[in-house]
């Protein structure tokens, strides 16, 4: 405002001057030439003030007369005094605007001012939030950085909410691989939290394992519970094990107890189909009847007892291909020794009818062939499901045993009693002196038992066990049944009798395998009964000859006795009359044969018997030829009276 | 679900007859383990096996029961026939005597079994063409008499073993899809699993389960 006013001020000052220049011309030296001067020296073009000056003077300055020009002044006066009213007035008002754009500008000072200060204020206060902020963002910070790690040891440590879900939905659902998964993430976040343990992070660690444990707990509780409901329901005829109970498996084998619950449960199962399926097999039988149920066979014993035992066996490797399909994951020791029970569990039902059934056929003495068949099938299937078994403690196997016992033991009483019978009522020797009918008939007995014996399915080693038993059981009674019935007969008689009886057992046997044992003994006892033949025939041949006298004299003669031909009956007449009838019986030594001889069944036997007789017949003639030809014993012309030599003899009788 | 629920729709039971050393277990053996067994040991009563295969898209399991070809075995392997599926009868292109006792092998299997059990017969060792008694056509001709399947095979080689055991599964699927084999009776020696529910039961006391929950 005040470079305003001082503007103001200047203005009039400059007009004051140019209202006073026509008054210094008028003045100087001689004022007015110097006017005149100054007004001649003005250069009116150049002088632009004057120009202007004069210019305004012409816009009112109109009459050039006198009284205008006396008025000039006053004119210029008023004018200059009217434009400085009307500039006063103007001014006022720029006067008055320029005071209330002052104020305005003051307002806007004080305006400013108070902003600054409040700025100033603002500003002293935000300094502590600003600090506060960063302090905070700094904090931020670090916390983004735990919260990272904290994630990180959650991933870690901690069962997502899916995996959490999945196992805890298993109470409602069935389970599923997921279910696999997060149980196997349980086990290894429980392993790996050990680690945490070592840090100092300890009450973390062990709160995570205490949570993963009951986790882990609750888990295979759960999958417990639902492997327990799968295998209750396998009870079909064949079951088919699905993939997931065998993971299940796998997992609770971790959990023995659980692990035996489950298969006890598995066991339990199957038993019952399979006791089902035997008694459908047995009383059922196929659709419509075909295969025929088991027990429209129960008349034909083996067939009965076959087709039961041959069901079982399937049934068994049935259950054991499901068993091995069902621990095909677990891979704790011993599973081979628990699927072993388990099938002995399984196969635990059908022991009771199978045994009834057994025994039945048994009891009712089917005879002793089909009792030996039967014990032979009952051990070769004992031997054939034992392979799949194994050979562990099962019920079915020891089923199976007992009745094979039981069939063997009323085989060999069926035996003792066919030996006792003929011990009861012995019957004697036909005339012909062979083999009785209780002989042939007790063979012929054997025959079958050592028939079906050969056709055994059982191995040979296991066969030949029970064989010196059969044989003895039987051919002991029949030998003392021999000796009992002969005991009345002359000797020639009973041993011809024991000749043929023990050739007839000797053959039965020989069409057999491990018999050579008792072949020897019984060729042992026909050489024994043979010796006393050959002797009798030999006796025979002497008796007819009419030599039996003197062969004895000769044979009992002493030096003190004198010379043989004064014994009596050995005079050398009597002499000749004998060889006479020994000449007759060289010429056809066939002709005396013990009549006994005929009723041999072997003809090699009685060759032998003939051959051997005659060797003996021909060292008793040499003995008496040495005799007679002997001086000492005074036969004249020994030549005439034994007129054969033993060489002459031999070859006749050869 | 990733694993199927069942691994088979069902279960076949073969039979496998014939004389001693036709080379009924080397035929199970190159079946089953895919490979020759040499020197086999004499089947002592009778021996098991098993195999998944498939037959027009469904899988069937074979269960399969090789008998002893002695004699003294007869009586025992005769209780298997029952309920035989499937009877596949072998004898040796090489011994006219094994071909020649086929009659009896079939009166067993005809008598034993059900009216549709598929017999199959199979000529084996083809492999040794040097030494061949028996001509296919002769076979052939009996296979055709008798209303039988026919294959000459190799155990050895393993030449058509595959298919002997196909040709009997298709032939008794086929008379499953006709409706000549019963399934529903326990001793066809064909069991049907039926579809069960996906994944397991729930105990009586548990909560129904939620339709869909695939968890």
């Amino acid at each position: 405002m005040a470079e305003i006013k001082a503007e103001l001020s200047t203005d009039t000052s400059n007009l004051h001057i140019s209202n006073s220049s026509g008054n210094v011309s008028s003045q100087s030296n001689n004022p007015l030439s110097r006017k005149l001067n100054k007004i001649l020296e003005t250069r009116l073009d150049n002088d632009k003030e004057m120009l202007e000056a004069l210019k305004s003077l012409s816009v009112f300055f109109m009459e050039n007369s006198l009284r205008t020009r006396r008025n000039l002044r006053g004119d210029i006066e008023r004018r200059s005094l009217s434009i400085n009213e009307e500039f006063v007035r103007i001014f006022k008002e720029v006067k008055e605007e320029l005071e209330s754009v002052h104020e305005d500008v003051h307002a806007m000072s004080n305006c400013c001012e108070e902003m600054t200060n409040r700025l100033k204020a603002a500003k002293e206060q935000t300094q502590d939030l600003i600090v506060k902020t960063n302090k905070l963002q700094g904090e931020n910070h670090r916390l983004e950085v735990r919260s990272q790690v904290a994630q990180a040891f959650l991933s870690k440590f901690q069962l997502s909410a899916a995996e959490m879900g999945t196992l805890r939905s298993a109470r409602h659902g069935p389970i599923t691989e997921d279910f696999f998964r997060a149980l196997t993430r349980v086990k290894n976040i429980h392993e790996d939290v050990k680690v945490l343990l070592r840090t100092n992070q300890q009450t973390a660690g062990l709160e995570i394992m205490e949570q993963m444990a009951v986790l882990q707990e609750t888990a295979y509780e759960q999958l417990y519970r639902w492997a327990q409901n799968e295998c209750r329901g396998l009870t079909q005829e064949t079951c088919d094990i699905p993939e997931v109970l065998s993971q299940a498996m796998e997992a609770l084998q971790e959990r023995p107890v659980l692990y035996k619950y489950t298969l006890d449960e598995f066991g339990t199962a199957r038993r019952s189909s399979v006791v089902r399926g035997f008694i459908d097999a047995l009383t059922r039988g196929g659709p419509g009847g075909t295969p025929r149920p088991i027990e429209m066979h129960s008349h034909d014993p083996m067939r009965y007892v076959g087709d039961m035992l041959a069901w079982l066996h399937q049934a068994t490797a049935s259950e054991k291909e499901h068993l091995e399909a069902l621990l095909k994951q677990v891979t704790i020791q011993g599973v081979e020794e628990n699927m072993q029970e388990v099938v002995g569990h399984i196969t635990e039902g059908v022991c009771r009818p199978l045994k009834v059934r057994i025994e039945q056929v048994i009891v009712a003495e089917p005879g002793a062939v089909l009792l030996y068949k039967l014990s032979n099938l009952l051990k070769f299937y004992h031997h054939t499901i034992s392979g799949i078994i194994g050979t562990s403690v099962s019920s079915l196997l020891m089923t199976m045993d007992e009745m094979h016992m039981l069939s063997k033991k009323m085989f060999f009483n069926s035996l003792s009693l066919h030996a006792s019978r003929l011990m009861d009522k012995v019957e004697l020797p036909p005339p012909d002196l062979g083999p009785t009918a209780s002989l042939t008939q007790t063979l012929s007995l054997l025959r079958e038992v050592l028939a079906s014996h050969d056709s055994s399915v059982l191995p040979l080693d296991t066969r030949q066990a029970d064989f010196a038993q059969v044989l003895s059981c039987i051919l002991d009674p029949l030998l003392q049944l021999c000796t009992v019935s002969a005991s009345n007969l002359g000797t020639a008689d009973m041993a011809t009798y024991m000749v043929n009886s023990l050739y007839i057992m000797k053959t039965t046997l020989a069409l057999f395998e491990f018999t050579d044992k008792r072949l020897e003994m019984l060729e042992f006892q026909i050489e024994a009964h043979l010796d006393t033949l050959i002797n009798e025939q030999a006796t025979y041949v002497l008796t007819r000859a009419a030599l039996t006298h003197i062969y004895s004299c000769v044979q009992q003669h002493t030096i003190e006795q004198g010379p043989l031909a004064n014994l009596p009956g050995m005079d050398s007449t009597s002499l000749k009359t004998a060889m006479v009838q020994f000449d007759r019986y060289l010429a056809s030594p066939d002709t005396l044969l013990m009549p006994q001889l005929n009723f041999l069944l072997s003809a090699a036997i009685k060759d032998q018997i003939f051959k051997q007789s005659t060797e003996l017949v021909c060292r008793a003639y040499g003995e008496m030829y040495k005799a007679v030809t002997n001086p000492v014993n005074g036969y004249k012309e020994p030549e005439s009276v034994l007129h054969r030599s033993p060489q002459q003899v031999q070859t006749l009788l050869s | 679900m990733t694993t199927a629920p069942y691994n088979y729709s069902y279960i076949f039971k073969y039979i496998i007859i014939g004389d001693m050393g036709v080379g009924k277990s080397c035929l199970l053996h190159q079946f089953t383990e895919k490979k020759f067994m040499a020197d086999c040991p004499h089947t002592i009563g009778v021996e098991f096996g098993t195999r998944i295969i498939e037959v027009s898209g469904q899988k069937v399991k074979l269960q399969i029961w090789d008998t002893a070809g002695q004699e003294r075995f007869r009586a025992v392997t005769r209780s298997y026939y029952r309920g035989a599926a499937g009877a596949l009868m072998v004898y040796d292109i090489t011994r006219r005597s094994t071909y020649n006792h086929l009659s009896s092998w079939l009166t067993d299997a005809r008598n034993l079994t059900n009216p549709n059990t598929v017999i199959i017969l199979i000529g084996n060792k083809a492999d040794l063409e040097a030494q061949r008694d028996v001509t296919y056509e002769e076979a052939k001709q009996f296979a055709e008499e008798n209303g039988l399947l026919f294959l000459e095979a190799s155990a050895k080689t393993g030449e058509n073993v595959e298919d002997a055991f196909l040709e009997a599964a298709k032939k008794i699927y086929q008379n499953i899809q006709d409706g000549s084999l019963d399934l529903n009776a326990a001793e066809s020696g064909v069991q049907h699993k039926p579809t069960a529910p996906q994944g397991g039961r729930l105990s009586s006391d548990a909560q129904p389960p939620k339709e869909g929950c695939s968890c």
